[in-house]
């Protein structure tokens, strides 16, 4: 967040349907031309922030400002946001020109300038021949694309979008992931986005807001929640990791090691205050990080175990093994896809860098002070 | 699905259709271009009569444009009270939205004849609605309410607005909120939404419930006879009087059919509308 005025601002947002409390206390800013996405499970409360900035859903407390002007309680159909819908919410009576034009309609668009600049929107969408059409005449990409061409041509301040990929085939969301994306770099719009898609929100956005039950775990840049998760939730929703229950036995300038329940192995990690001896503490380690080794002579480093293959399974870009430790304790570790397989039954090493190993305050804190 | 066996999906209503429908419709076709003889019956021979009479004597006419002016005028009164009621019963998320369904559909549990007589209790000169209107100061003498067109517009209009009420909920309830939700962000006012979305997307229902309302309306008996006395005539309570007072079921025939007919027009021009406005929600 650089000096520039927030495009978006939202302060201790609130609601709650009768007992149930969908939006706890959210606040986030969104600086101008920025990628926001707002990740969670689903009903974690992210759809009821959006509709609440865009005004569908009133909210008990709290404010919204949109570039310094706060909207909290301007009407709907005044706050020129545009709102892209996982269903996409065509028109269906309109044909495509006239969905799309709906909205400078509303705003007094006449006719000298309506129908050129429709006819921009539908090229920069890539849709420029098919105004005539009618939304059920085309397919779910297209719909999409002239779902974001609808709200786009009003040119608003902020553009909101609710899971607007999730009912596209696998294929084709990635191709228009990429071309959101571009859409976005070249237009220099501020974009929040809900998904409950850690791949999407990682690829796609500048920041990722993670929520849990209508609170607000971690804002960070993609690499931050992903590296750096502040929560265990945080962690276990991004990406596959193992969860290493231990307590902190040694805290130092060199390293922290932590003694893993069950007493036989210690996990070491690199410093970082707020973690004293004795406190209880998961040590996560996330799948791509773990390295398989053959080569036994590497068992005096840290963080190396010998281990067994219990699991294999090849998915194109990766192999995904669960391996067994002494102990029977088991490990996710998910290796190149280029790499040679192991097969069930062989014994290996695994390994792993104590920049890896992510240690997260558990059970009762004694001094709580996480990142 | 296999060609074919949409026929035999189809056979059974088809089958009550020609047994209940098309078969009597047709007897009355020959029975419709005899002559008929006061105190001797039908008679052999052909004659067009009954089709020249009904479509130009005045007293024929009349009936004729009041039943379709009364199932127009029903049709809009059901139309304008019941959509309101659909709208809120289609959107409400109220826990009591299931009883106010069945009250709604709680006139048509009691019998036909019993609501009736009770609307003539209502709109008799000495009536309640008399009573209450004088009370009021609103008129000087009793309104004849009964045995004329106001009656049966009231009588009828309560009786079929369940039928207009329940078609539009389920049409109002297809249309996706999301859809309503897009128009406002958009810039649409809740009134502009409403004309340019809603409205139109409700068409396919509008239209149903309107065909329905209407032909149960020109068809309806019972009510316009009770309502609107013996004097009082529409096409079904005159083709009743000519069956089984006049025993002139030749004339008779030739109104129903034209009455059967002027149904049929209707269900085909209502059918190109829809086609033509897109009946796609």
């Amino acid at each position: 967040m650089s000096g520039a005025a927030p495009a978006l601002r939202v302060r201790r947002l609130r609601k709650a349907f009768g007992p149930v409390v969908a939006v706890d206390d959210v606040s986030l800013d969104a600086a101008p031309g920025e990628f926001v996405a707002l990740l969670g499970p689903s009903g974690c409360g992210k759809s009821t922030l959006l509709r609440m900035v865009a005004g569908l859903v009133e909210p008990d407390g709290g404010e919204i400002v949109l570039a310094g002007e706060d909207i909290t309680r301007v009407a709907v159909h005044r706050r020129n946001l545009g709102l892209v819908f996982q269903s996409y919410a065509l028109f269906p009576h309109m044909t495509v020109f006239e969905n799309v034009a709906f909205g400078l309609r509303r705003r007094g668009v006449g006719p000298p300038e309506l129908g050129p600049r429709v006819e921009r929107m539908l090229e920069l969408v890539r849709l420029g021949p098919l105004g005539a059409r009618y939304p059920r005449e085309l397919s779910g990409g297209q719909q999409q694309r002239v779902a974001l061409a609808r709200a786009l041509v009003t040119e608003p301040r902020v553009l909101l979008l609710d899971e607007p990929l999730s009912n596209l085939d696998a294929l084709l969301r990635d191709e228009m992931r990429v071309e959101l994306k571009r859409l976005q770099e070249r237009l220099g719009i501020t974009m929040i986005f809900v998904t409950h898609d850690q791949a999407e929100a990682l690829v796609l956005s500048d920041r990722v807001v993670v929520m849990e039950a209508g609170r607000v775990e971690q804002i960070g840049r993609p690499e931050e929640v992903y590296r750096r998760p502040a929560t265990a939730f945080v962690a276990r929703f991004l990406g596959r990791a193992n969860f290493l229950a231990g307590t902190v036995a040694e805290s130092g300038p060199t390293g922290i090691v932590v003694a893993l329940d069950g007493d036989r192995f210690q996990v070491v990690a690199v410093p970082r205050s707020g973690l004293g001896a004795g406190q209880r503490v998961h040590a996560v380690i996330r799948q791509e990080a773990i390295r398989l080794e053959a080569a036994e002579g590497a068992a005096q480093r840290p963080n190396n175990f010998a281990a067994t293959v219990v699991f294999h399974a090849f998915a194109g870009q990766a192999h995904h093994y669960v391996i067994q430790l002494a102990d029977g304790r088991e490990l996710e570790v998910a290796t190149p896809g280029a790499a040679a397989p192991l097969a069930r039954g062989a014994h290996t090493h695994v390994a792993w860098s104590p920049d890896d190993v992510i240690l997260l305050p558990a059970g009762p804190a004694t001094s709580g002070d996480a990142w | 699905m296999r060609s074919g066996s949409g026929w035999r999906l189809l056979a059974p209503a088809l089958l009550l259709l020609a047994v209940a429908f098309v078969a009597p419709v047709g007897l009355m076709v020959p029975t419709s271009v005899r002559p008929y003889v006061p105190l001797v019956g039908i008679t052999g021979g052909f004659t067009a009569r009954h089709y020249t009479r009904l479509l130009t004597d005045s007293y024929y006419l009349e009936i004729i444009g009041r039943t379709l002016v009364l199932g127009l005028t029903v049709t809009g009164a059901t139309l304008l009270l019941g959509y309101p009621v659909a709208f809120f019963l289609a959107r409400t998320r109220s826990r009591w939205r299931n009883w106010l369904t069945i009250l709604v559909v709680f006139p048509l549990m009691l019998n036909l004849v019993v609501r009736t007589f009770g609307w003539i209790a209502l709109l008799a000169q000495n009536g309640l609605v008399n009573q209450a209107l004088q009370a009021m100061g609103l008129v000087d003498g009793p309104v004849k309410l009964l045995f004329n067109f106001a009656g049966l517009l009231i009588g009828l209009t309560h009786i079929f607005l369940p039928f207009m009420v329940l078609v539009l909920i389920g049409a109002i309830q297809n249309i996706p909120r999301d859809v309503e939700d897009a128009a406002r962000v958009l810039g649409a006012s809740w009134g502009g939404a409403f004309l340019r979305v809603t409205l139109p997307l409700s068409a396919p229902g509008i239209l149903s419930g309107s065909i329905l309302v209407f032909v149960l309306t020109i068809s309806a008996l019972v009510t316009p006879r009770l309502l609107g006395g013996p004097t009082y005539q529409v096409m079904s309570t005159l083709i009743y009087d000519e069956f089984l007072q006049r025993l002139n079921w030749p004339a008779g025939s030739a109104q129903s059919l034209l009455l059967t007919a002027m149904v049929l027009a209707l269900i085909y021009v209502s059918g190109r509308l829809a086609r033509r406005t897109g009946a796609s929600a």
